[in-house]
């Protein structure tokens, strides 16, 4: 069973993209539906199962991939509690988006490329999060990273989307690099590769050193930092997320599958995974803490300021994987698998939502031209609603609450209730970033679906009221009852609302949304409910989750708090005095551009990395390479050959006193080569 | 031994002298009209010697006091010179009609040169062997002037003439000398000669007879013959001057060298070795910038000698192993390459050897085409086809005997050698069509080449096979 | 006292002569056809030599076997010079150059 449930995307990738020139597009994209949609109706009962309490972690073996000495890898799918939250999450959203797909890529002219990908991504995903040993999670691993970066330049033809991809593919090399190292280290110290007896084996280890670049550091606390470099590439952590927000190139469906809901929570699965490892290391534990809680207030500071629709989900997506990561930093995995579950539904459904109003304004993606959308596209407005309530944490302790009021708050509760330093300083930040977040997601809100119309200044809108369609990918076509001016805003353009194979996913992500965190906190949070349903497959700390029950209720009640000041904020700001952010940004114009810019990270890195690599690549290239390596290898090679070639030819005269000479003074070379020493 | 027993031993010789002798009087009496009967049973007389092969003919030891020996050896190269010679006796009435007129002593040339060279991978003696390469070289002679209309073919049968009884004068000469030093024409016993005190006049003759020998397979520097006669001569006759004719000289040198010269092996091995680099530098710059196909292939014969010379050099049961697998695949490849070129004709008919007419060849004839590339890429050594395989051997053989050097440069010069088989698939799929060749039709020439295509594509899948037939035969020499 | 060492010196220089009048000589094909039969010459009178050094019939055989096959090879190469002949009309040594490069 699981081995279909695995596999279906596979086969139907395979079927979609190799054949789907002769299927067509109505049944490639049938077949990859299809074949999500079953998988996703296998994986809920394996989920339930661990509810239930009647399953136990189990290993299905498929085939033996690698055996080469002391290498031994096989292919082998293992299903435990941390897995099927994993499953749940990857095959619902993933069939959700393909679903979703046949509405927004419903003018695309490669359809069937895409729903391959996006079934590819899914068995890549499925094989990440199934993985028994430290290869085939890498495989998986690397194959979101490839469908990932086929996703992002989906569109090929558009510059930024080609550069965006290549970004994303190079950004992820590095935090690869780490966790390649990390599992070499990992076959290097523990002889095997095999995750469950790397855990087995931690324990025995704890104290070694090892040397690396010339230093002796603990054994563990290096793998750790190695594997979590790796995590931090792939989850864009603060270093290494500079890919994420330019990743939004690629069509929305793929932002809410890869970059929102499941490719970008790999390096948080990942150290859950492993947390038995993190648990026996407290100074990489820490690192994590730190860097979770930076990215996730530098990405919130970032959110603050973007004006893309997309970019500031990216963003948030950003600052919420910081969460999570200095969850499982001060030893809440379960918190953070959580908040991954939760997330998983309510930021789908923003990017989805976002998706839906982008495609209702006609491929334009800056909120300022956006505006009172509330009653042109109703559903979608509240679809969108209900995702920001769950982000933002809206909820009444021991009543109901969105999703992300269970997550966020175990996660800020148990920050406190660590009682480490690097707990008390991701707890400062949880608090300040949950006020960032909730000012930025209602900022969104205000800006697209409040206020005035004021898409007359777009340049898509006006080309769409214009009946200029030809530019680019996004050619629609809506019909344009007004074809002058119009002092309303609107510049004669009417927004419409998604087709039905759209709003059916914002549908059920909504009830995601809003009730995945009441309906299973119990069995990720509670501290006798939640060990019976991890079954030990995360280092699941129930002193810290009883710890967390009994904060003083000022810190309880602080999310609560400042996701109520962020509101009012947001409200104030852009409903009730408009002009008030064009003053704050004139009289604080440095902070203003340092967020706009995001921190000049990308600014940083071309400066470091970038240009001295162009440098050096230009005077390789130059020098080493058309003036020394050419000049003296091929085309020096190729000039003596055709010397050699004319001096052969040469003594091919066509004389017959010429060849019996030659023959000749071969025999005479030949001789004297005996006569006068050579041999002996 | 009864002179009876021997007789059995050499069954292969006995059925295609005998047989050429009857077709001669058949030739003689029902003239150019019966060349396809007298062809036909040339071929049948070819698959009678070689089914005698299986019998005391492939194993059966020493014959006649040794200066014959029936061997596994011999068998081997034997089965591929009659599949070669049938091929070239097949092949050629139709080339013959369009340009000459049919020649009914061409058959009777082939059986006789053929029997020449079954003498040759079959000696145990001096004798033997010079009367076996002499009997093959003069039928060679008559074939290389065939073509009267052709003014070339006379030109090219002279100079195969006068440098062959150059070489054989060289390679008399230096048997008169081993003769006279050692004491013996015999192998074993030259052999046993040379592991003792072999005095600089032993020496002096093996230096001859190996210049000789090199004549014949063709091996820089006494070269010079094979692009003017591959040239000239008549189309079949050079595709059987590069195939069997080259098999059994380099099974000869190969015997002579390992079994009458074994215990010098230090001594030849270093002029073997300079002969193989020689050969496949010589043979590849000399390759480019040919405009004649045959030419072109002339070169690349060179070039392909060298090769196998690098397995001779390595002087082990790996080399020799390697050249014999080595001469097979090249068989088929040259034989494949020259059915190709057979049926390269113009719009009327006469036959085409210029290598621009091959531009846009895929368009007008997709087949040929592929299979003119299949051999190209093979003769270059492009991994998954056949003629990767040999080179790799023969590499390793040389490798094992600690001749890195050697391995390296020919690896290096294999490499510019692969340019001008890949300027010909080139010219072929992305030149302008230059619209010279009419379709022609000939169903055993083109069911030939597409076996021998098809061989080349997945005959890797016989390496196991081959691979131990010829560690079989080469372990009648040791 | 004429030893073997004579009759070898003798066979070499004949050797070299009939080498040096194939590759000297420019004018006349004949005189190619009479050079290698001096080559040969030189071979027989060194088998014969060494057969009498030896006290070995071997040698004298061979010769006979050498002067056997002179004779075919002198009537083919004869053959292909008048089939030559009549195509160019002429047998000197530098008209055979048609084929070259």
């Amino acid at each position: 069973m699981i081995q279909a449930l695995v596999f279906l995307p596979l086969i139907a990738a395979i079927i979609a993209g190799l054949g789907g020139r002769w299927i067509g597009k109505i049944a490639a994209k049938s077949i990859t539906t299809g074949a999500l949609f079953a998988s996703c109706a296998l994986a809920w009962p394996i989920f339930i199962s661990f509810l239930n309490g009647t399953a136990s972690s189990h290993v299905a073996h498929v085939l033996n991939f690698i055996h080469s000495g002391a290498l031994n890898v096989d292919w082998a799918l293992r299903v435990d509690a941390l897995t099927a939250v994993m499953l749940v999450v990857v095959t619902t959203v993933s069939a959700l988006v393909h679903l979703y797909s046949w509405g927004y890529m419903a003018e695309d002219e490669s359809q069937p490329r895409f729903f391959a990908y996006l079934s590819l991504f899914t068995f890549a995903m499925l094989m990440l999060v199934t993985a028994d040993s430290l290869v085939q999670m890498f495989f998986g691993w690397e194959g979101v990273g490839l469908a990932s970066y086929l996703l992002i330049g989906f569109w090929y033809h558009k510059p930024s989307a080609g550069a965006a991809a290549i970004k994303a593919f190079i950004v992820n090399r590095v935090g690869d690099f780490g966790f390649s190292l990390g599992i070499f280290g990992c076959f290097l110290v523990f002889g095997t590769v095999s995750i469950p007896k790397i855990l087995e084996m931690t324990p025995g280890m704890a104290g070694a050193t090892i040397g690396f670049l010339g230093m002796r550091v603990d054994v563990i606390t290096l793998l750790c930092i190695l594997l979590f470099i790796g995590a931090c590439g792939k989850s864009a952590q603060l270093g290494l997320h500079t890919w994420l927000p330019d990743a939004m190139e690629g069509p929305t469906p793929v932002s809410a599958l890869i970059h929102a809901a499941t490719m970008v929570t790999a390096g948080v699965f990942m150290v859950c995974r492993l947390s038995p490892l993190f648990a026996a290391s407290p100074t990489a534990s820490s690192v994590v803490t730190y860097v979770g809680a930076a990215t996730a207030f530098f990405a919130a500071t970032v959110g603050t300021t973007q004006t893309d629709i997309k970019r500031v989900i990216a963003y948030s997506t950003c600052s919420q994987l910081g969460y999570m990561f200095f969850a499982a930093g001060v030893g809440a995995y379960n918190a953070a698998m959580f908040h991954l579950f939760t997330h998983a539904f309510f930021k789908a459904l923003l990017f989805l939502g976002a998706g839906a109003v982008i495609h209702a304004m006609h491929h334009e993606q800056d909120m300022r031209f956006y505006g009172g959308l509330r009653k042109k596209i109703p559903f979608t407005f509240a679809a969108m609603i209900a995702g920001t309530l769950a982000i933002t944490g809206v909820g009444i302790a021991g009543l109901f609450g969105f999703a992300g009021f269970y997550s966020k708050d175990a996660i800020i509760e148990a920050t406190y209730a660590s009682n480490l330093p690097a707990g008390g300083f991701a707890f400062v930040v949880s608090v300040v970033a949950a006020l960032l977040t909730s000012f930025y997601s209602w900022r969104l809100i205000f800006l697209t679906f409040f206020g005035k119309a004021r898409w007359s200044g777009s340049e898509h809108i006006q080309h769409a009221a214009h009946g200029h369609d030809a530019h680019g990918n996004d050619d629609h076509h809506h019909p344009t009852p007004y074809a002058d001016m119009h002092d309303d805003g609107t510049a004669g353009y009417l927004p419409h609302e998604a087709p039905f194979s759209m709003l059916i996913p914002l549908l059920v992500l909504t009830m995601g949304a809003v009730f995945s965190g009441f309906i299973f906190t119990g069995n990720f949070i509670d501290p006798e409910a939640g060990s019976r349903f991890w079954q030990g497959s995360i280092a699941f700390n129930a002193g810290l989750m009883d710890a967390r029950e009994h904060v003083p209720w000022l810190v309880s009640k602080s999310a609560t708090i400042v996701m109520l000041i962020g509101l009012f904020t947001a409200w104030w700001a852009y409903i009730r005095k408009p002009d008030v952010p064009a003053k704050f940004t004139a009289q604080f114009s440095m902070l203003y551009q340092f967020l706009l810019n995001k921190w000049y990270f990308d600014e940083l890195y071309d400066l470091i990395f970038v240009r001295p690599a162009m440098w050096i690549g230009r005077l390789l290239w130059h020098r080493g390479d058309e003036k020394t390596i050419d000049r003296f290898g091929p085309n020096g090679v190729a000039e003596i050959v055709g010397m050699g070639s004319r001096l052969a030819v040469r003594f091919q005269s066509g004389y017959l006193a010429t060849y019996a000479l030659v023959m000749l003074l071969g025999l005479c070379a030949a001789v004297s080569w005996f006569v006068f020493g050579g041999a002996k | 031994m009864s002179y009876l027993d021997s007789l059995a031993l050499t069954a292969p010789e006995l059925i295609l002298s005998l047989g050429a002798t009857f077709l001669m009087l058949v030739a003689a009496w029902g003239g150019d009209k019966a060349t396809r009967t007298i062809s036909w049973g040339a071929v049948a007389l070819f698959a009678a010697a070689g089914a005698s092969l299986a019998g005391p003919a492939g194993h059966g030891g020493s014959a006649f006091f040794g200066l014959y020996t029936a061997d596994a050896f011999g068998a081997f190269a034997k089965s591929l010179i009659y599949l070669a010679a049938a091929i070239c006796v097949i092949i050629a009435p139709r080339w013959f009609e369009v340009n000459e007129r049919n020649r009914a002593e061409y058959p009777v040339l082939i059986l006789l040169a053929a029997t020449g060279m079954g003498m040759m991978v079959s000696a145990t003696d001096l004798l033997t062997l010079y009367v076996g390469l002499e009997l093959n070289s003069l039928a060679s002679y008559v074939l290389a002037s065939m073509a009267q209309k052709d003014g070339r073919a006379a030109e090219a049968g002279l100079k195969y003439f006068v440098l062959g009884a150059l070489a054989s004068g060289i390679l008399l000469y230096g048997i008169s000398l081993l003769y006279g030093f050692t004491g013996s024409t015999h192998y074993v016993d030259i052999a046993h000669e040379m592991g003792g005190s072999a005095g600089m006049g032993a020496l002096f003759g093996m230096v001859f007879v190996l210049a000789g020998l090199s004549f014949k397979v063709s091996a820089v520097p006494f070269h010079m013959w094979t692009p003017d006669v591959y040239e000239g001569a008549p189309t079949p006759v050079t595709c059987l001057f590069a195939s069997a004719p080259k098999v059994a000289a380099m099974a000869l040198l190969v015997r002579v060298s390992m079994v009458a010269l074994g215990p010098a092996t230090h001594q030849w091995q270093q002029i073997i070795a300079f002969a193989a680099l020689a050969s496949i530098i010589l043979g590849a710059a000399g390759a480019i910038g040919q405009t004649n196909i045959k030419r072109l292939l002339a070169y690349s014969s060179i070039n392909n000698v060298g090769f196998m010379l690098i397995g001779l050099a390595a002087g082990t049961r790996e080399g020799v192993a390697a050249v014999l697998f080595y001469l097979t695949v090249y068989v088929v490849t040259v034989l494949g390459s020259f059915l190709a070129v057979l049926q390269l004709r113009d719009r009327q008919g006469k036959p085409v050897e210029a290598i621009a007419a091959l531009a846009g060849l895929s368009q007008s004839r997709k087949g040929l085409a592929a299979a003119l590339a299949v051999f190209m890429f093979s003769l270059a050594g492009i991994p998954p086809l056949f003629g990767f395989w040999p080179k790799l051997l023969v590499f390793q053989a040389a490798i094992d005997a600690h001749l890195l050097p050697l391995a390296i440069i020919g690896f290096v010069a294999s490499v510019i050698g692969a340019f001008y088989y890949i300027k010909i698939v080139k010219i072929m799929y992305f030149d302008d069509a230059a619209d010279m060749i009419s379709p022609d039709n000939g169903l055993v020439e083109r069911w030939t080449m597409a076996l021998a295509a098809m061989l080349l594509v997945v005959g890797y899948v016989l390496i196991p096979w081959l691979g131990a037939a010829s560690a079989q035969a080469t372990g009648a020499l040791f | 006292m004429i030893t073997l060492g004579h009759y070898l010196f003798v066979s070499a220089i004949l050797f070299v002569m009939g080498v040096l009048g194939i590759f000297i000589n420019r004018k006349n094909i004949i005189i190619i056809l009479m050079a290698i039969e001096l080559i040969l010459l030189s071979v027989n009178l060194n088998l014969v030599a060494f057969s009498a050094y030896l006290h070995d019939m071997v040698g004298q055989i061979f010769a006979m076997f050498v002067l056997t096959v002179a004779a075919g090879e002198a009537a083919i190469g004869l053959a292909i010079l008048v089939i030559y002949f009549r195509g160019r009309g002429t047998i000197a040594v530098e008209d055979a150059n048609r084929m070259k490069g």
